[in-house]
């Protein structure tokens, strides 16, 4: 992303180049027109959905998706892609159950039980990341199997018995609110902006970008790729695992279904914010639009009357609606779809 | 997803072909993992080993194998169709609300049904050049929706037991019938492929896409057909589910998405395509089967089911993988 010598050499061979797309596409102007334009319908048709409580509550029921969202998009930037988000939300939810005051055991660890749900969640999102650069294997293969390791070590951790919170910090988060927002929401606010801040200005964020554009070019440049292939996974991990203690926050229980549909509404958010399923394109801010695209759709929906059961179905027309209008003007180049 | 796949630089002479050590091991791997399973089981338990347990593990895995069969197809394609159990699930519902209407006929009305959704799926694919897993994924998503809102959410009884009950037969007393359809579906499908050009069509389209298009194989064709086919099986694995609980709901095969899976890879069949065949996913499936019944009987909590899966598949995918073919794995 390297602005300079790409200014320097438009004097030089301006007719060949294809400009930077900088400036407003319509790419990256079409998911907050369409936010807008999807409110609007919706405050006209249903009276329930303009009041001013239920955009509080869109934003509340947008947190935890935003945060998993901040997660799988650095994968996505880089080309692979994330199913683990339920495992790990699954594991990081039990785990931080078993660690704050709860009533199946004695711990009361507070923050320090969260700081430990987010590490478990790290490593098996560092797990992925290995599975992919050490084996080779694929990354949809790879977090496929590690969601179901992740679902294996919180049906484990569960062993039959609900471990239900009492601590006032954790319960607290879901239920009180600051400047008419709940804390969860200053949360994800929270966790955005650092995610933002990540891809913007640090070697990481970046080379997720460049690895997705363009691997083998980077690799060839003598950029050794595999840690930051892990360091993404892992980062992703971290952030599905802090979405499964806000899940349990909300709960006052923890679950091992925390995480159920949140990889693939993650997926259709971060899709339809206008990250790239190749990779090399996209990013946090494009994947927040695309949250309160999905929350403002999944809310509005039900308010003007249609069965919450459709939610997963209207996510999945999306989804490839959306891809379909990504690939399409390139479909003549891509002979090659697997 | 993409792959970019990089042909090696071609030698000049023709080399013959020898597989390595490792690839005649791998090649073997779903057989003796089930030898190795079989004795391991007997060892734990020894009672395991008697007709009855053995009966009922392959009644068991009927259903499984013939989810794994039609995927396989589309693995073989290069491709992967995540939407099996979902579209099973749904057929599930289907042949519980149709059977009062269609009676004897349901079972090939579902087989019809899901065979078109699955074929819609091929067309989106390769119509619109969408990465499979991606038009799976979203099937998948929308499957569940569909059968959630026909079903309202809950499971519904069969109106007439009778139209699945030769499904529940043995086959000379011994052999349960679900399993003898699950292998003339295998060996009918095998045949089908290898006596006709679809084999080396399948094939090429799975070892290289672009190249198969240029040798003038009808890969769109091929490809559609291949999710028609994973469709179709997951509409006769729906009509198994149902034979054996009786009613249908719209969950009720969620949980054959990771062993389906499994058993493909812990066959031999190799993710990127190309190399593999429908009876190592029928050992896969088998293995997998055992495992489950297995595990219970060595004493080992079900909850490390999930992990073992988790274990196995990544484990065979990296076995399995022809690592000349991509370069870049995404």
């Amino acid at each position: 992303m390297t602005t300079s010598p790409a200014e320097a050499d438009t004097d030089v061979v301006h007719a060949q180049r294809p400009r930077p797309r900088r400036g407003v596409s319509l790419m990256d102007a079409g998911p907050p027109i369409a936010l807008v334009v999807l409110f609007g319908v919706f405050a006209a048709m249903s009276p329930g959905f303009r009041t001013f409580s239920n955009v509080q509550n869109v934003l509340d029921a947008a947190a935890v998706l935003a945060v998993v969202t901040c997660g799988i998009s650095f994968v996505l930037m880089m080309g692979s892609i994330d199913l683990s988000a339920p495992g790990i939300m699954g594991a990081s939810a039990i785990t931080v159950a078993l660690l704050v005051a709860n009533n199946r055991n004695d711990n009361d660890l507070g923050l320090v039980g969260v700081l430990v749900a987010v590490l478990v969640a790290a490593a098996l999102g560092c797990l992925s990341g290995l599975a992919l650069v050490v084996l080779k294997v694929p990354s949809f293969m790879a977090t496929l199997g590690v969601s179901a390791v992740g679902l294996g070590v919180a049906t484990l951790m569960f062993a039959g018995v609900q471990p239900n919170i009492s601590d006032a910090m954790l319960e607290g988060w879901a239920v009180e609110r600051f400047l008419g927002l709940a804390r969860l929401t200053w949360i994800a606010l929270a966790c955005v902006i650092a995610a933002w801040l990540v891809q913007r200005y640090t070697r990481l964020g970046r080379y997720a970008f460049a690895i997705g554009g363009a691997e083998e070019v980077l690799a060839l440049s003598g950029v050794r790729v595999a840690p930051y292939k892990v360091a993404v996974f892992t980062m992703a991990g971290a952030f599905y695992g802090l979405a499964g203690v806000m899940v349990t926050s909300q709960l006052g229980a923890g679950l091992v279904q925390a995480g159920r549909g949140f990889d693939f509404s993650a997926i259709t958010a971060a899709v339809v914010g206008g990250t790239l399923l190749i990779g090399g394109r996209g990013g946090i801010l494009q994947s927040t639009v695309g949250v309160l695209l999905v929350t403002v759709l999944t809310n509005g929906l039900v308010q003007v009357g249609v069965s919450p059961y459709w939610q997963g179905g209207v996510q999945g027309l999306i989804v490839v609606a959306a891809v379909a209008a990504a690939v399409i003007p390139q479909r003549r180049r891509n002979q090659v779809t697997k | 997803m993409s792959t970019p796949v990089l042909a090696q630089p071609a030698p000049d002479a023709p080399v013959v072909h020898r597989p390595t050590v490792g690839q005649r091991l791998t090649s073997f791997m779903p057989v003796i993992a089930l030898v190795v399973l079989l004795a391991a089981l007997t060892i734990a338990d020894p009672g395991f080993l008697t007709l009855s347990s053995l009966t009922a593990a392959v009644r068991t895995a009927a259903p499984l194998i013939v989810l794994a069969a039609g995927a396989t197809v589309v693995v073989l394609c290069g491709g992967i169709d995540l939407s099996i159990a979902a579209l099973c699930s749904l057929a599930t519902v289907f042949f519980a609300l149709w059977l009062p209407d269609l009676g004897g006929a349901t079972t090939l009305a579902i087989i019809a049904a899901t065979g078109a959704i699955g074929a819609l799926q091929g067309v989106v694919h390769v119509l619109l050049r969408i990465p499979s897993f991606i038009v799976t994924l979203g099937g998948m998503s929308i499957f569940a929706a569909i059968a959630l809102v026909i079903s309202d959410a809950g499971p519904i009884p069969l109106s007439d037991r009778d139209s699945t009950k030769w499904l529940t037969l043995y086959v000379a007393g011994v052999l349960p019938m679900a399993f003898v359809v699950a292998l003339v579906l295998v060996a009918v499908v095998s045949l089908v492929l290898k006596l006709t050009p679809l084999e080396s069509w399948v094939r090429a389209t799975g070892y290289s896409e672009s190249a198969a298009r240029l040798g003038g194989a009808p890969v769109d064709l091929v490809k559609i057909g291949a999710f028609t086919l994973s469709g179709a099986c997951a509409g006769l694995a729906a009509v198994m589910l149902v034979s054996r609980n009786f009613s249908g709901s719209p969950t009720m095969a969620d949980n054959l998405l990771l062993p389906a899976v499994a058993a493909i890879v812990v066959g031999g069949t190799a993710i990127t395509g190309g190399h593999g065949s429908l009876w190592r996913s029928l050992a896969g499936a088998l293995v997998v089967t055992l495992l489950r019944v297995g595990l219970p009987i060595v004493g080992v909590p079900s909850a490390y089911e999930q992990i073992l899966y988790g274990a196995i598949i990544v484990a065979a995918v990296a076995l399995t993988l022809d690592r000349s073919k991509v370069l870049i794995i995404k």
